[in-house]
C-alpha cells in the first residue's frame, strides 16, 4: 500500500538524516540534516560588528541526484523559505541567489541546484549593538528536496551564535573558500558596452545581444514565474556581435509583459542579471520582428 | 524523417510553426484530447464519453508534499464530493512511472481512496504518461477543467497559494471552483490558466 510506503520513505529520511548528521558531527557540529541533505548556518566573519553588515550563509549538501530550488523554482517545486530569529538590532538582507542549473526533461524544467550551494543573507547590526554578549542568529527552514523520483518537504531549525564586537571582525579561515565560491556564483551585472533588447516576436521574445563578439552558448534564466515557456528550447542564433534567442512565451502569460528579468548563463558558466524592457512594436519593425520569429523557427 | 513529401518544402517551416504554436498556447479555449484509460476499479473510461457534462482532471502523486496538503486537510476530498454532487465528472490521474513517487496498482489506489475518503469519480492509472503528456501536465496536482462541449476552459493550479502548508488551505481562492462556478452561471472563466505548482510529474521519462 504506498502509504506505507510514504511511511517507510519517512523512516528512510529519518534514519538517513540521523546517519548524516552522526557523519558530520566531526566536522561541523551544527549540521542539521534536512532530507537527503544537510543544511548549516555558517558566517564569513568570527564575528557581528555593531554598525556593520557580515554575510551569513545557508549551506547545503544534498546526497547525489537530489536538488533544492531556485527564487524562480521554473515549472515545479519551491524555493526555500526562511523565517529569521534575530535579537533586537539585527536585521537579515534577502537571499542573494547563486545562477542556477536547468533541471528536468523536455516537458518539465525546473530551475535550482544540485550536490551542495551556500545561500548568501548579508546581515546588518545596528551601530548601537552592544558587546556584552554573544548573538544568538536563528532561522527555522522550510524547503522542498526533489529527485527525479519524489518530492519531500524538510524543515530545519538551525543557528549560529557569534560574539559581537565593535571592531571590524577577521574573516573565519574555516568558510572562507565556500563563501569565495559562492560570491563567484552569483549573476553580475553585465559589461557597461553591452547591449540587449526584447522584442515581441507573436508567441516567442526575441532577445537580441551584442556583445562584440560571437556568441554560441547561451541559456537564459527568468526571475519571474509564467513569463516564458521553461521547457522550450531556447534557440539560439549566433551573430558576429552576440546573438539573437528565441524565447517561447509561457501558456500562462495572459498580460503583455513590460519587462524580462533574469539571468543569462554564457559558455564558462558566467551569470548576469539583465532586465529588459520590452521595446514597444512600431509599425514596420514590429512586422519585421514578426518575420525574424518566423525566420527562426525554419532553422528548427 | 524518411517520408515522402506531400507538401511543398516550404510549407514545412510553417507547419513546424504552427506545430510550436499549439505546443506554447495554453489548452484553454482548445478541444480537450481524448483519451482512453484503465481506472482502479477496473473499468475502461473514455473522455469523449463524458461530453455534456463538466469534467474536471487532478494530476496526483500520493506521496508529494503539495498533494498531501490537499488530502490531510481533506480538501481535495470534500471538492470530489461538493462537485460530484453537482453533476461533474471528476478522474483523478496517476502519471508516476512504477517505482517512483505516486505511482500505484489499482489495487493501492483503491486502498488509499478508501482510507483518504477520497470521492473522485474514478482515479485513472497512466503509468505511461502517456495523458499526462497528452495534456503536458506538469506538477502534482495539476488540474483542468472541461465543459460540456469538450473545451478546456480551466488550466493551472488547485489555489492561489503555492506552498505545501496545511495552514495554506483555508484561506485559498480555488481556481476549479471558480471555473466550476463561472462557467455553470454561463459566465466566461475570469482566471483560465495559470501556473500549476507541486512537486514535477514522475514521468517515466524523467531523468537529468
Amino acid at each position: 500500500m504506498r502509504w506505507s510506503d510514504g511511511c517507510a520513505e519517512l523512516y528512510r529520511v529519518l534514519i538517513g538524516g540521523a546517519a548524516l548528521l552522526l557523519c558530520a558531527a566531526s566536522a561541523h557540529a551544527e549540521a542539521t540534516p534536512i532530507p537527503h541533505g544537510t543544511l548549516e548556518l555558517i558566517a564569513q566573519n568570527q564575528s557581528i560588528v555593531a554598525g556593520q553588515t557580515i554575510d551569513l550563509g545557508l549551506h547545503f549538501q544534498l546526497e547525489k541526484g537530489w536538488h533544492i530550488y531556485w527564487t524562480n523554482p521554473g515549472d515545479s517545486g519551491e524555493p526555500p523559505r526562511v523565517e529569521w530569529q534575530l535579537p533586537a538590532g539585527l536585521t537579515a538582507g534577502s537571499i542573494e541567489w547563486p545562477t542556477p542549473q536547468r533541471l528536468g526533461t523536455s516537458t518539465i524544467v525546473d530551475y535550482g541546484y544540485e550536490n551542495a550551494v551556500l545561500l548568501i543573507v548579508p546581515m546588518n547590526a545596528e551601530a548601537s549593538l552592544t558587546e556584552q554578549q554573544p548573538v544568538r542568529l536563528g532561522a527555522k527552514i522550510r524547503l522542498l528536496v526533489c529527485s527525479h523520483e519524489m518530492c519531500l518537504p524538510g524543515k530545519a531549525d538551525i543557528s549560529l551564535t557569534l560574539p559581537a564586537k565593535s571592531q571590524p571582525s577577521a574573516l573565519d579561515a574555516r568558510t572562507a573558500d565556500l563563501f569565495a565560491a559562492a560570491r563567484k556564483s552569483l549573476p553580475r551585472s553585465p559589461p557597461q558596452n553591452w547591449r540587449f533588447s526584447l522584442a515581441d516576436a507573436k508567441d516567442s521574445f526575441m532577445l537580441s545581444a551584442n556583445l562584440g563578439r560571437r556568441i554560441t552558448q547561451a541559456i537564459f534564466f527568468p526571475l519571474a514565474e509564467s513569463q516564458i515557456e521553461n521547457a522550450a528550447p531556447q534557440n539560439l542564433q549566433p551573430s558576429a556581435t552576440g546573438f539573437q534567442m528565441t524565447l517561447r512565451k509561457s501558456a500562462q502569460l495572459v498580460k503583455p509583459i513590460e519587462r524580462l528579468k533574469g539571468v543569462l548563463v554564457l559558455s564558462g558558466g558566467q551569470g548576469y542579471l539583465i532586465d529588459l524592457p520590452l521595446s514597444k512594436p512600431r509599425a514596420p519593425k514590429g512586422k519585421a520582428a514578426t518575420i525574424s520569429g518566423s525566420t527562426h523557427y525554419n532553422s528548427y | 524523417m524518411k517520408r515522402s513529401t506531400p507538401y511543398p518544402t516550404l510549407v514545412y517551416p510553417a507547419l513546424i510553426a504552427l506545430a510550436l504554436c499549439a505546443v506554447s498556447a495554453a489548452l484553454v479555449g482548445a478541444a480537450a484530447p481524448d483519451f482512453t484509460a484503465t481506472a482502479s476499479n477496473g473499468k475502461t473510461v473514455r473522455l469523449s464519453d463524458y461530453r455534456g457534462k463538466f469534467v474536471v482532471l487532478e494530476w496526483h502523486n500520493n506521496g508529494c508534499p503539495f498533494v498531501r496538503k490537499q488530502y490531510n486537510s481533506g480538501n481535495m476530498q470534500k471538492l470530489q464530493k461538493q462537485w460530484t454532487s453537482q453533476g461533474v465528472v471528476w478522474f483523478t490521474i496517476l502519471s508516476s512511472a512504477p517505482g517512483k513517487q505516486g505511482y500505484a496498482t489499482a489495487s493501492e489506489e483503491n486502498d488509499y481512496m478508501a482510507k483518504m475518503q477520497a470521492a473522485p469519480t474514478a482515479a485513472l492509472l497512466d503509468p505511461t504518461g502517456a495523458i499526462g503528456h497528452l495534456y503536458d501536465a506538469k506538477t502534482s496536482p495539476h488540474m483542468f477543467v472541461i465543459n460540456p462541449q469538450g473545451v478546456v476552459i480551466y488550466d493551472g493550479a488547485i489555489d492561489d497559494k503555492p506552498t505545501p502548508d496545511l495552514n495554506d488551505v483555508p484561506g485559498a481562492t480555488n481556481y476549479v471552483s471558480l471555473a466550476l462556478q463561472q462557467a455553470m452561471a454561463g459566465k466566461q472563466v475570469e482566471t483560465a490558466a495559470t501556473r500549476p505548482y507541486g512537486c514535477s510529474v514522475k514521468y517515466a521519462d524523467a531523468t537529468h
